[in-house]
């Protein structure tokens, strides 16, 4: 490592170290100290109950079928949707792009409840259209099942994958493919032989990405499992800590070190499977083209398997969204129901001073918060990538610390720690929080981008006699681009709909869109909720666009 | 090299900087108060409290869950900024216990029965609990009579409840079936087998127990009356349980002894507790108060029997919760 590279290192791991180790170093004294703080006398009870629990077992694999099942589901219709969407001529495709990262813009929780509008058992609409059609006597899907948690929370992480790989699909050298196709293979193996080990990193990445999130995940479990009485860890940890009035997060922390173990594990397997990164390396200084295949007569059957699935996957479960937000109340659709429909939920969400407030409070947090995030996410990638030193390696851990833990307690080790600054209650925190826990949504995307531009193009600019700083400007971050846009809209949406966090650091004055609509969901107001929820949907999708058409310009292939 | 290093130092300086300097200044003027709640919907009362008093009321919502946590956590630090706090009973009471509380009685207080003042703590109001049905779907003969009624095998499938495995209040209350309502413990045994074989549906909480039952998913609902006035119009009704109460866990408030207005939260406590502010949590949200003659306009409440359930400890919360785990199969 060169003396530069180590200082910035070192730099970074102080900055990213400061932002993540605080709050799990609270959540680690809370899991040892007596009582409902962090700061009671040294005691390892909390260890002991939470391990020695003897339904740990079934949930543990209960949790990896989840995790495991929903991170392949979500990498697999990523790779099918990003190939499709930047490597060929499949129309709409600017659409497609969209529709692959809604699920990220929706609050889990209305996306998971609108899921059970469709497929429950009793009277899910798409299970009754299929009973009537079909002349069943039961219901052919049970929504409250292992595989539903599954499709769900797929279709939820579904988003991380697709921004993680497309930016590696976007800078792919379609050269190595030709030589493949001239050497006379078919266009399968090719996908099997090339496409997909040169995309390993990304891929990886998003698997990985997609379990971390998946252990932390809290709204499929707690609206779909517990129905069907399957309990992951996420519903376990609740169980543990909402049984009783005094509610301890400490206890709940001791089993969530388990989750952070994992995770650094998980993190450590993908720096040795990627390690000879030279192997994937696919810009370099001559020949980068990214071609488009042509599909030619397997072109509109694609298109109409990419339309039937983005429409039952993504689409309908938002329509029901948007009819929820019109009936007065929770009904199955019906000539009665469509007589019903009114805007009096969305009046009075527009007419709600708080509700106002959070859209702007969130629109601050999700712009301001992504673009503070993405510029410490360039230099904490790049060092990631460039350097691979064993210090390079603590700091890709570090930015994983507050993201690993189970949402439901990283936002008490937050206020833990909050509370002994000055920032405590004002959106700073809030702001500072959201950065520090879901920093590797922006590192991911730009780590897979820096994995695949070769160090010549930079050396090649310092030779030429440009300072570091121009170099960064002029050759790599144009390269970078699509892996800051994938990072930027990763993050701004995570901001806007960021509750885990929000629920413990929002004061009044801070309130946010995430809280607002789990105060409506805990009155039960289901209506006002989908009508801020799509409100949420609208904000994020603007801010999508305005950032997609930004690093569109800014493309240099593409002017 | 060195501009890059630069840049990043200013970075984290100015995000850090930023914070401090913009934080909020305290102030010791008596012009507002803060609430920490766990009851909702009360924006009206707050906005009716400050056009009566000009004291400007910051509603902070809590969830039981996080409550004691956040409240410990902001007192342990000097941080707390509730003047005023509201939540269940249990709550307050180990709140007090580690000085939290300070003991103020207010003059509004001597209109409520003697029973509701805790030495210092006031309870106003009851979150009471009974079988919620939707009225489209249950014909009128079917609707339970008694709370046994629930056991009934025709409602297979139908129920949906909060987890009583984990919802503390889910807990207490069929603890107080068991108390207050049932015989003997083998005849309330008997009850929850029965239930358990209907294999009701279960949902973290109260609040996602009333759409199932609007929706017509589920028929029928272990649930809070008060959605019947708050997800109005939907066809939501109450089982008159007959010659049987309605139970819940009395909601408590009390002052806080580091309130940063304690003036402010005098008059806030006095307001609450008077006739106007209780029959607006009454007529706006649909909540079962303690003032006399004040009633949530809800047919048949008035007339009703509501109680509070006896004040369960967290220990014996968790072990009814493993008890139900296991006549539930909840795992």
């Amino acid at each position: 490592m060169t003396g530069r590279h180590s200082g910035l290192t070192l730099l970074l791991i102080a900055i990213v170290g400061f932002l993540t180790i605080c709050p799990v170093i609270m959540l680690i004294f809370g899991s040892l100290s007596e009582g409902l703080t962090a700061s009671g006398k040294f005691t390892l009870a909390k260890y002991i109950t939470a391990y020695t629990d003897p339904a740990l077992l079934e949930v543990i694999w209960n949790t990896v079928i989840f995790v495991g099942g929903a991170a392949t589901t979500a990498t697999a219709l990523a790779l099918f949707l990003a190939y499709l969407n930047i490597r060929t001529d499949i129309p709409f495709k600017f659409i497609f792009g969209i529709i692959s990262i809604i699920p990220m813009m929706i609050p889990h929780l209305l996306f998971s409840v609108s899921w059970v509008l469709l497929l429950n058992p009793s009277n899910g609409i798409l299970n009754l259209i299929l009973q009537q059609a079909f002349s069943l006597h039961h219901a052919p899907f049970n929504i409250y099942s292992l595989p539903g948690m599954v499709l769900v929370e797929g279709l939820l992480d579904l988003p991380i994958a697709y921004l993680i790989i497309a930016p590696a699909m976007a800078s792919f050298d379609a050269s190595l493919e030709e030589s493949s196709r001239v050497c006379g293979a078919s266009t399968a193996k090719t996908i099997f032989r090339i496409t997909l080990p040169v995309l390993r990193p990304a891929i990886l990445a998003a698997f990985i990405l997609c379990v971390i999130r998946g252990l932390a995940s809290f709204a499929v479990p707690s609206v779909i499992g517990m129905p069907g009485r399957i309990y992951v860890l996420a519903t376990h940890l609740y169980q543990m800590v909402s049984t009783g009035f005094a509610a301890d997060y400490g206890k709940a922390a001791a089993v969530g070190m388990s989750v952070l173990l994992a995770s650094i594990i998980l993190i450590y397997l993908y720096r040795y499977l990627t390690s000879a990164s030279d192997r994937f390396v696919t810009i370099a200084g001559r020949g980068y083209k990214p071609t488009i295949i042509k599909l030619q007569r397997s072109k509109i059957p694609l298109f109409l398997i990419l339309g039937f699935l983005s429409f039952i996957l993504i689409i309908l479960p938002v329509v029901v969204l948007f009819y929820t937000s019109l009936v007065p109340y929770s009904m199955v659709p019906s000539m009665r129901a469509l007589s019903m429909m009114g805007l009096k939920h969305w009046i009075e969400v527009l007419n709600d001073p708080i509700s106002l407030l959070s859209l702007k409070n969130s629109l601050f947090l999700g712009v301001v918060g992504a673009t503070l995030g993405i510029v410490l996410s360039i230099f904490v990638a790049y060092v990631i990538v460039k350097v691979r030193s064993r210090s390079a390696g603590i700091l890709e851990s570090l930015s994983f610390l507050s993201f690993s833990f189970p949402g439901i307690v990283i936002g008490v080790g937050f206020m833990w720690f909050f509370v002994r600054t000055p920032l405590y209650a004002t959106v700073w925190a809030l702001l500072i929080g959201y950065i520090a826990t879901y920093l590797p949504y922006g590192i991911r995307p730009l780590s897979s981008a820096f994995v695949q531009i070769h160090d010549h193009l930079e050396e090649s600019s310092l030779v030429a006699g440009a300072s570091y700083l121009t170099t960064l400007r002029r050759i790599v971050i144009p390269l970078l681009v699509p892996g800051i846009v994938s990072g930027w809209v990763l993050m701004a949406t995570m901001f806007v709909r960021e509750l885990s966090l929000s629920v413990v650091l929002s004061r009044p004055g801070t309130e946010v869109l995430a809280v607002q609509i789990l105060r409506f969901s805990e009155d039960g107001l289901w209506g006002k909720l989908s009508a801020l929820g799509i409100m949420m949907i609208g904000v994020s999708t603007l801010l999508v666009l305005l950032v997609t058409l930004i690093g569109r310009w800014f493309r240099p292939v593409d002017r | 090299m060195k501009t890059a290093k630069t840049m990043f130092v200013v970075f984290a300086a100015l995000l850090l900087a930023a914070g401090s300097l913009l934080v909020g200044k305290g102030t010791a003027a008596e012009d507002k108060v803060s609430f920490y709640a766990n009851i909702t919907a009360i924006e009206p009362i707050m906005d009716a409290f400050s056009k009566s008093t000009g004291i400007k009321g910051e509603y902070t919502r809590i969830s039981t869950a996080k409550f004691l946590s956040t409240v410990f956590t902001e007192f342990e630090a000097n941080k707390l900024m509730a003047d005023v706090i509201q939540a269940p009973l249990p709550v307050l009471e180990m709140l007090k216990e580690k000085g939290v509380i300070a003991p103020y009685v207010s003059p509004e207080a001597a209109k409520y029965p003697e029973w509701t003042n805790k030495n210092g703590i006031q309870l106003f109001g009851i979150e009471y609990v009974g079988i919620i049905y939707n009225r489209e779907l249950v014909k009128p003969e079917d609707v339970p009579k008694r709370y046994q009624d629930l056991a009934d095998p025709k409602w297979k499938d139908k129920i949906v409840m909060a987890n009583p495995a984990s919802h503390a209040t889910t807990i207490c209350w069929l603890i107080g079936l068991r108390e207050n309502v049932f015989a003997s413990d083998q005849e309330w045994r008997e009850f929850l087998k029965g239930l358990a074989a209907n294999r009701p549906m279960f949902v973290a909480s109260f609040g996602p127990t009333p759409a199932p039952i609007e929706s017509g998913e589920k028929q029928i609902g272990i649930s809070m009356p008060k959605y019947i006035v708050t997800k109005a119009p939907a066809p939501l009704d109450w089982a008159r349980v007959e010659n049987q109460p309605l139970m819940g866990t009395p909601r408590a408030m009390g002052i806080s002894s580091k309130a940063p207005h304690p003036q402010a939260a005098k008059k806030f406590m006095d307001y609450w507790l008077s006739k106007d502010a209780m029959t607006l949590l009454a007529n706006d949200v649909g909540e079962y108060v303690l003032a006399p003659g004040v009633f949530p306009p809800i047919a048949g409440m008035d007339k009703a029997q509501v109680i509070p359930i006896r004040e369960l400890a967290d220990d014996e919360i968790a072990r009814w919760g493993e008890e139900f785990k296991k006549i539930f199969a909840i795992r």
